[in-house]
């Protein structure tokens, strides 16, 4: 059987997912909004006699070194493959040809997918595909991922692709930058890389194809030459954007349209982008939704809850053994896992797929600019921000959207404020539930406003200037059920596979330590923490394997303090314990996240001090409280 | 592109020059002239007698668009001050830019009008972006991948409280006030 490897490369929302989709099933879907994605997804078929291995990058504008979706769809160009198919968009055929001339500078057998045909033609733009082919020397093939149309031609032509000439279409620079190019090509290491397309980045200034040159002054030389030369960077730019739109407008033919009708997608931009009215809405169906959630979570959790406790009643009647304990503890971690990841996390994340697939979240994007530039962070931070109340381990994942690491750290950071779901599990179910909805509503705020003060604080440790916004907005669309779907499986997949068997083995390990009566090592000691808190000693056990597990804290509770906690605590204790056990990043799993992106020290350095602040603010609210009422 | 040099200087000094003229003037390697010159002369451009080149009237022709291209291109550029010299910027976009790009530039410089920054461009009108000044590298390429490029149409559909929202190559764009400012458009009716 015959077997390809092929690239699928496009700009965000040029329909890469939805091609992905009509060639393999919705099984590995990727998000319209740029940015979500930031790592590449394979997927492999059969046709016939052929299998093809499609392997997803991220959408992207350009290949450039400035941020992770751009490098890593830089390094899947040269990792082991047949060719890449270059999603084009007919709407915006320069844009998409300036991606694709840089691709096919890379002389990777290249086969240029051409998407909204249609929807070009509606507003009178006709591209001639036999004249698109004719100049740049590769096969175009117009496509319609919804209808199917050209999806097997496609197919036929990835299996013909070893026959795709070489030869394409090659942007010619100014002379100067060609003879340049020239020189430094000659001073390449033995490589499989076009080494014109490495002279060319280098001389763009990305640096991860330093390490392909004999010597590191080579580009310095070849760079005082151009003296005198404009900037050769911009100049590199320039010619290639020129010569896509120079190709674009002599394939394409546009009718002018007499009048514009207004349509809806306008008069809903009204709204969503007005100066005001834009972020007002933002805010209202944030609280709304988030309100909503909690709601139905409180309802889908109360019912599970009631299935589970009589299940596992039903076990622990039986004799008291090691095998009892085990599968009691065990099974206790596992139901509670599931009553957060069905009502919370999944919920949760289908709903932001949703609104991602509407093309809703980019506008939110560009209004959270307002409020989180006065926290010294761009827009697009909203999107880890907002999965934080989700989990926070995949929203640590997700600061990957933003440019800098320094800004990633930065929206890191704030994951102490931002409860995810299992924190929200907790001030709704110990907090809300023993002492009543006012209460748990002031543990948010508290946080809130915790979160704030730290926010202002740490604006002034980071030092840095702002990636400034620059963002496309796609068009609203109807979602496609399956797509979200899966979407939001993709991205709870990590919660059910990691965290419930986490739980699950949490549960057994503090049932061990309490057989062998150990917890009441660690109670003595840290007795000054729950002094300062007001609370009572036993307390600390559910804090400290609320790191490990947060889900556990609230059974662990129960369990040193009796199932009346309404006797053991009063409400301004309730309120002080959840307030510390919410500030701080949330569990060993987001530490072993934060440590994966960020490092070692960064991350222990973080989940200290927000822990120590957590527990000072918590001491110092309910005096603040004490004092008021 | 040293063919289109060659023809341009040809028909600048407008009488017939030596070869060695030409290896001068043009800073390129001297095969890469030998190459281009008898391409020209194979395709009727140029004659060459005794190491002297001279037009055909094919060629003058020829010569004479480029020409044209290449000084409204230096005089727009001039006008705009844009941060690129501008005979050098000139020199490189004659060769890619297109007629239609030409015709509205050369409109646009003999107009003697500037550009408007986005952040002042009128609400809902249509325009053409002639300038685009972002110097630090990597955003100024980011812009133009997106399609922010001297010569596309735009529109500024809305105003938020922290830049605009444009419409450039059918795509709507959310741009930040500190880029927009950096960009220049004229709107449609004064050109």
């Amino acid at each position: 059987m015959k077997k390809f490897k092929i690239l699928l490369i496009g700009q965000p929302n040029v329909g890469k997912s939805s091609l992905l989709n009509a060639l393999v099933g919705p099984r590995v879907v990727v998000s319209n909004y740029p940015g979500t994605t930031v790592e590449i997804t394979k997927a492999k078929k059969r046709f016939n006699k052929t299998e093809i291995e499609f392997v997803d990058t991220p959408g992207i504008y350009s290949i450039s070194d400035r941020s992770e979706e751009e490098k890593v769809t830089e390094n899947a160009l040269f990792e082991e493959n047949d060719g890449a198919i270059v999603i084009a968009d007919a709407i915006s055929l320069e844009r998409s040809l300036y991606m694709a001339l840089q691709i096919l500078e890379a002389k990777i057998p290249t086969i240029l997918a051409l998407n909204f045909v249609e929807d070009a033609e509606k507003k009178g733009i006709r591209i001639d595909y036999e004249k698109l082919k004719g100049v740049l020397h590769i096969p175009v093939i117009p496509i319609n991922p919804l209808t199917k149309k050209g999806i097997d031609k496609l197919v036929d032509t990835v299996t013909k692709i070893k026959s795709v000439s070489k030869t394409s279409f090659t942007v010619e620079y100014d002379d100067h930058i060609e003879s340049a190019i020239n020189e430094i090509s000659s001073q390449i290491k033995e490589t499989d890389i076009s080494k014109r397309f490495i002279s060319v980045r280098t001389l763009e200034g990305d640096e991860d194809f330093f390490k392909f040159l004999k010597n590191d002054d080579v580009i310095r030389k070849a760079k005082k030459k151009l003296k005198g030369h404009p900037k050769v960077e911009e100049d590199i730019t320039i010619t290639r954007y020129g010569t896509a739109s120079f190709i674009a407008e002599k394939v394409t033919q546009i009718t002018p349209l007499l009048e514009q009708e207004k349509n809806l997608q306008d008069e809903i931009d009204r709204i969503l982008l007005h100066k005001i009215g834009g972020p007002l809405t933002t805010v209202a169906f944030l609280f709304a939704t988030f309100g909503g959630l909690l709601y139905l979570g409180n309802l889908i959790q109360g019912f599970l809850t009631g299935v589970t406790e009589s299940l596992l009643s039903s076990i622990a009647t039986a004799e008291h053994s090691v095998l009892t304990m085990v599968l009691v503890n065990g099974l206790t971690g596992i139901a509670i896992g599931v009553s957060i990841a069905l009502p919370y996390v999944f919920l949760f994340y289908l709903l932001l797929g949703l609104l991602e697939d509407i093309g809703i979240l980019s506008r939110f994007i560009v209004n959270a600019e307002i409020f989180l530039k006065g926290l010294g962070l761009p827009g697009k931070a909203f999107i880890p921000l907002a999965l934080g109340l989700g989990c926070t381990a995949p929203a640590t994942r997700a600061t990957r959207v933003l440019v800098s690491k320094e800004e990633q750290f930065h929206t890191a950071s704030l994951f102490a404020f931002v409860p995810c779901s299992s924190r929200i599990a907790i001030i709704m179910g110990i907090v809300g539930f023993y002492g009543g909805m006012k209460l748990a509503l002031s543990v948010f705020i508290t946080s809130f406003v915790a979160g704030l003060i730290w926010a202002f604080g740490i604006k002034k440790v980071f030092k840095k200037q702002n990636e400034p916004l620059l963002l496309e907005l796609p068009p609203y669309r109807k979602p496609l059920i399956e797509n979200v779907l899966a979407k939001s499986w993709i991205r709870m997949k990590g919660f059910v596979y990691l965290v419930i068997p986490l739980l699950a083995l949490g549960g057994v390990t503090y049932g061990i330590l309490d057989m062998l009566n150990l917890t009441n090592i660690i109670i003595e000691p840290l007795s000054p923490i729950t002094v300062w808190l007001g609370l009572p000693n036993e307390t600390v056990i559910p804090i400290i394997f609320g790191f490990l597990q947060k889900d556990l804290t609230g059974t662990m509770l129960l369990s040193v303090l009796g199932s009346e906690i309404s006797l053991a605590l009063n409400n301004l204790q309730i309120y002080t314990f959840g307030v510390a056990t919410t500030i701080g990043i949330p569990c060993i799993i987001a530490l072993g996240m934060i440590i994966k992106e960020f490092g070692f020290k960064k991350a222990i350095l973080l989940t200290v001090t927000s822990m120590v602040y957590g527990i000072l603010f918590a001491g110092l609210a309910w005096r603040i409280f004490c004092c008021l009422f | 592109m040293v063919k289109e040099d060659i023809l341009r200087l040809l028909s600048e000094i407008s009488e017939r020059i030596k070869v060695e003229t030409i290896k001068d003037e043009i800073k390129v390697a001297h095969p890469f002239i030998s190459k281009a010159l008898e391409e020209l002369e194979r395709d009727g451009l140029i004659n060459i007698q005794e190491k002297f080149i001279s037009l055909t009237e094919l060629g003058q022709e020829k010569a004479k668009t480029i020409l044209e291209k290449h000084l409204v291109l230096e005089d727009y550029f001039k006008k705009t001050k844009s941060t690129i010299d501008a005979h050098i910027a000139a020199h490189i976009l004659e060769h890619y830019v297109s007629r239609k790009v030409i015709d509205i530039i050369k409109k646009l410089s003999t107009l003697k009008k500037e550009g408007v920054p986005l952040t002042k461009f009128k609400l809902n009108k249509e325009g053409l972006i002639t300038e685009i000044n972002v110097s630090d590298y990597k955003l100024f390429e980011r812009a133009v991948s997106m399609g922010l490029f001297p010569g596309e149409k735009i529109r500024v559909i809305s105003e938020i409280s922290h830049g605009i929202v444009l419409k450039v190559t059918n795509k709507k764009i959310a741009l930040d006030r500190s880029v927009a400012e950096r960009i220049k458009a004229l709107e449609y009716e004064e050109i």
